[in-house]
C-alpha cells in the first residue's frame, strides 16, 4: 500500500541503530501519530525509510528506542505493503525476529 | 466495604480523597501528567469527567488506592490508620476466604459489543507517559484465565494495551501465574486461552487481583474475605469464565499461542520504563461488555503507584507467612511504598549467616521480585524507614553482613539496574544485609548498647522524662 500524497506522521519502535538500514526494505512496527480517536493504532508494514528528504512526498518517520527515546531527527518512509497484525510467532518470543520471518514469507509469496 | 467502584468513589468522596475534574482533559498524556503528579505528592484519587475525543458519560477513574488512606478506607477502616494497623487488618481477613456466588444478571452487561460493533478505541485508554509503546487499558485491571487441567481460575492485575480496534498486547510476565498456566497449558498445545480483562470491579477485588497470592489460591474467594461478603460473578459473553457482574468494563478475548505483535515498553511499577519491549502476548478481543457511562479504571504507574500500598502489602505478608513455613524466625515483614516492591525489611528474632542463606533462598527459589533485603532484630520498627536505615548505617557490616545469591531464569525482567542482555535471560540477583548483631556477641560484654532514650536509660529516669515532658515545655 503506497502513502497517501498527504504527508502523515508515524512512528516506530526498534531495539537498536542498525535495525533502520536506508533505501532497502524493511518490515517495521508503526504507530499512527495523527489526532483523533485512533491515535496509537498499530500496524506492521514492509516500507523503504531513509533521512534526506525525497522528491517525491515521503511521510514522516519518528523513532524511538527500546527505552521509549525518541530520536532527535524524523526519518522519512515509504510504505510498501502491509502485513498482517497477528504475526505467526510464538507467544513470548521475540516480536522483531517474528516481523522478520512475516516480511520474509510475504515477500516469497 | 464497596461492592463497586462507583460505591468506592463515594467512600473517597465523604473521606475527602477524591478531587473531581469537571475539564475536559486529554487522555493523550494531559492525564496521565497530571495523574503522575497526584501519586508522586500523595494527592487524592482523581475522577475525571470529560475527556477529549470521547463521549461526556464515559469517565476516568484514576489511582484508586494509591495511598495508605485509600488502602484503610476500602477496608472499611478510619482513613487515619497507621500502615501498621492496615497490615495487620489485612492479615487478619487474608486467612478468611467467602467463595463467590454466580448471578444471572449484572449491570456489567447493559451495553455489549460484539463481532463487528468491537471497536477498542471507543474507550478512553490513556497515553499515560511519553513514549509508551502504547495506550494502556490494563492498568487498574483483574484478568481472569483458568487453568484447563485443574480448573483453578486465576485472577491477576497485569499489563495491557490497546493495538488496534480488536487486539490487545499485555505482558503478564512469563513467571506470573498466568504467564506459567498460559505457556504450560496452552501455548504448549497450540491453543488460544479464554481471557476476560476485567475493569473498575470492586477495590478489593482489584486488590486480590494485584496480591501475591499462592499459585492455585481462590483470588475470588480472597477477594470476599476482604470484602467481608461474596463477590458477585456473571458468566462471560464469548466463554465461560466468570467476572465481577458490578464491573465497569469487561473485554473478553483470547490470548493466542502462536501469534504475536509489539508489546511495551511502558513506565512501569519500579518507577522507570526497561527495555522490557516485544516479549509480551497477543490477545484477539472477542466481546466487550460495560456499565452505562462507564467509567475506566486505571493506575498511573510508576513511582508510588497503586502497587506501592497493595502489591507491596500483601507482598509482604506473603513473605512473612513463606519464611515462617521455612523455619525462619521472622516476627514481621515491611515493603516500603519508596522501595517499589524491590525492597524488603524483615524483621527476625535472630539473624546470622545460616538464616540470611535460608531467607534468601526462599524468596527467590520459583520467581525472584525483590532484589534488596534488609534483615533487622525486633528493636527496629520496621514500618519506621528512617530507623531501618539507621540500624543498615550501624549495624550491617560492610564486608560481613552482605549476602548475595545469583540466579536465571526467574529475575524480575522490569527490574531497572538490570542489563537487557540479563533481563532477557531473565537474570539476576537478591541482596541480603544483614543488620543484626552477630549471634556470638556477648550482649554484655561486645553488642554496642543503643543511645536512645528506650535503650540506655533507666526505666525510671525514662519515665520521669516521659510523664513531665510537655511540663518541660515541649509542644509534641
Amino acid at each position: 500500500m503506497a502513502s497517501n500524497s498527504k504527508r502523515k506522521s508515524w512512528e516506530t519502535f526498534v531495539r537498536r541503530p542498525t535495525d533502520l538500514p536506508e533505501g532497502v526494505e524493511i518490515p517495521l512496527v508503526l504507530r499512527d501519530l495523527n489526532p483523533g480517536r485512533r491515535k496509537y493504532g498499530m500496524r506492521h508494514v514492509v516500507a523503504i525509510v531513509g533521512k534526506d528528504e525525497h522528491p517525491a512526498q515521503m511521510d514522516l518517520l519518528y523513532v524511538r528506542t527500546v527505552v521509549g527515546v525518541l530520536l532527535p531527527e524524523p526519518m522519512r518512509i515509504k510504505i510498501l505493503r502491509e502485513l498482517p497484525i497477528e504475526l505467526p510467532g510464538q507467544a513470548y518470543r521475540d516480536f522483531f525476529g517474528a516481523l522478520r520471518a512475516a516480511a520474509k514469507e510475504a515477500k516469497q509469496n | 466495604m464497596s461492592d463497586d467502584t462507583r460505591e468506592f468513589i463515594e467512600t473517597l468522596r465523604s473521606t475527602g480523597d477524591l478531587l473531581e475534574i469537571d475539564d475536559e482533559v486529554s487522555w493523550d498524556l494531559e492525564l496521565g501528567a497530571i495523574s503522575r503528579l497526584a501519586c508522586e505528592k500523595d494527592g487524592p484519587a482523581l475522577w475525571f469527567k470529560r475527556i477529549a475525543d470521547y463521549p461526556k458519560d464515559v469517565s476516568v477513574f484514576v489511582n484508586p488506592m494509591a495511598t495508605w488512606r485509600r488502602v484503610a478506607a476500602a477496608f472499611g477502616l478510619a482513613p487515619t490508620s497507621s500502615v501498621k494497623e492496615i497490615y495487620q487488618e489485612y492479615e487478619r481477613r487474608e486467612g478468611k476466604l467467602i467463595p463467590p456466588v454466580t448471578v444471572d444478571r449484572g449491570p456489567c452487561k447493559e451495553v455489549r459489543w460484539v463481532g463487528d460493533k468491537i471497536d477498542l478505541f471507543n474507550l478512553p485508554a490513556p497515553m499515560l507517559h511519553e513514549g509508551d509503546g502504547g495506550r494502556y487499558i490494563g492498568t487498574w485491571d483483574l484478568a481472569v484465565s483458568r487453568d484447563p487441567s485443574t480448573n483453578w481460575v486465576n485472577w491477576g492485575m497485569y499489563r495491557f494495551m490497546v493495538y488496534d480496534s480488536t487486539h490487545l498486547t499485555g505482558f503478564p510476565r512469563p513467571t506470573s501465574h498466568l504467564g506459567k498456566v498460559f505457556q504450560d497449558h496452552y501455548v504448549s498445545k497450540g491453543k488460544a486461552m479464554p481471557l476476560a480483562i476485567v475493569i473498575g470491579a470492586d477495590p478489593l477485588s482489584h486488590f486480590a487481583a494485584a496480591a501475591t497470592y499462592h499459585l492455585g489460591g481462590d483470588e475470588a474467594a480472597l477477594a470476599g474475605g476482604l470484602k467481608g461478603s461474596p463477590v458477585e460473578l456473571i458468566r462471560c459473553e464469548a466463554s465461560d469464565l466468570l467476572v465481577p457482574a458490578r464491573a465497569e468494563i469487561v473485554i473478553e478475548g483470547e490470548a493466542l499461542p502462536d501469534r504475536v505483535a509489539l508489546e511495551g515498553p511502558y513506565g512501569e511499577y519500579p518507577g522507570y520504563r526497561t527495555g522490557e519491549m516485544g516479549n509480551g502476548i497477543l490477545v484477539r478481543a472477542t466481546a466487550v461488555t460495560h456499565r452505562r457511562s462507564p467509567i475506566l479504571t486505571v493506575d498511573a504507574t510508576g513511582y508510588k503507584d497503586d502497587s506501592s500500598t497493595i502489591t507491596a502489602m500483601s507482598g509482604a505478608v506473603a513473605i512473612k507467612r513463606r519464611l515462617e513455613r521455612h523455619g525462619v524466625p521472622v516476627v514481621d515483614v515491611y515493603l516500603p511504598p519508596e522501595g517499589a516492591v524491590h525492597l524488603a525489611v524483615i524483621a527476625v528474632q535472630f539473624g546470622g549467616k545460616e538464616i540470611a542463606r535460608k531467607i534468601l533462598e526462599t524468596l527467590t527459589s520459583r520467581r525472584a521480585l525483590l532484589s534488596k533485603i534488609f534483615m533487622v532484630e525486633t528493636d527496629v520498627d520496621i514500618f519506621d524507614i528512617g530507623k531501618v536505615l539507621h540500624a543498615f548505617s550501624t549495624k550491617c557490616h560492610p564486608a560481613h553482613g552482605v549476602h548475595a545469591v545469583h540466579y536465571e531464569g526467574r529475575a524480575n525482567t522490569l527490574t531497572p539496574c538490570y542489563s537487557q542482555a540479563e533481563r532477557a535471560a531473565q537474570k539476576g540477583a537478591t541482596v541480603l544485609f544483614d543488620c543484626t548483631w552477630p549471634g556470638e556477641w556477648s550482649r554484655q560484654w561486645e553488642v554496642p548498647v543503643k543511645a536512645t532514650l528506650d535503650s540506655i536509660f533507666p526505666e525510671s529516669i525514662r519515665q520521669k522524662a516521659l510523664e513531665r515532658w510537655r511540663g518541660y515545655g515541649f509542644k509534641q
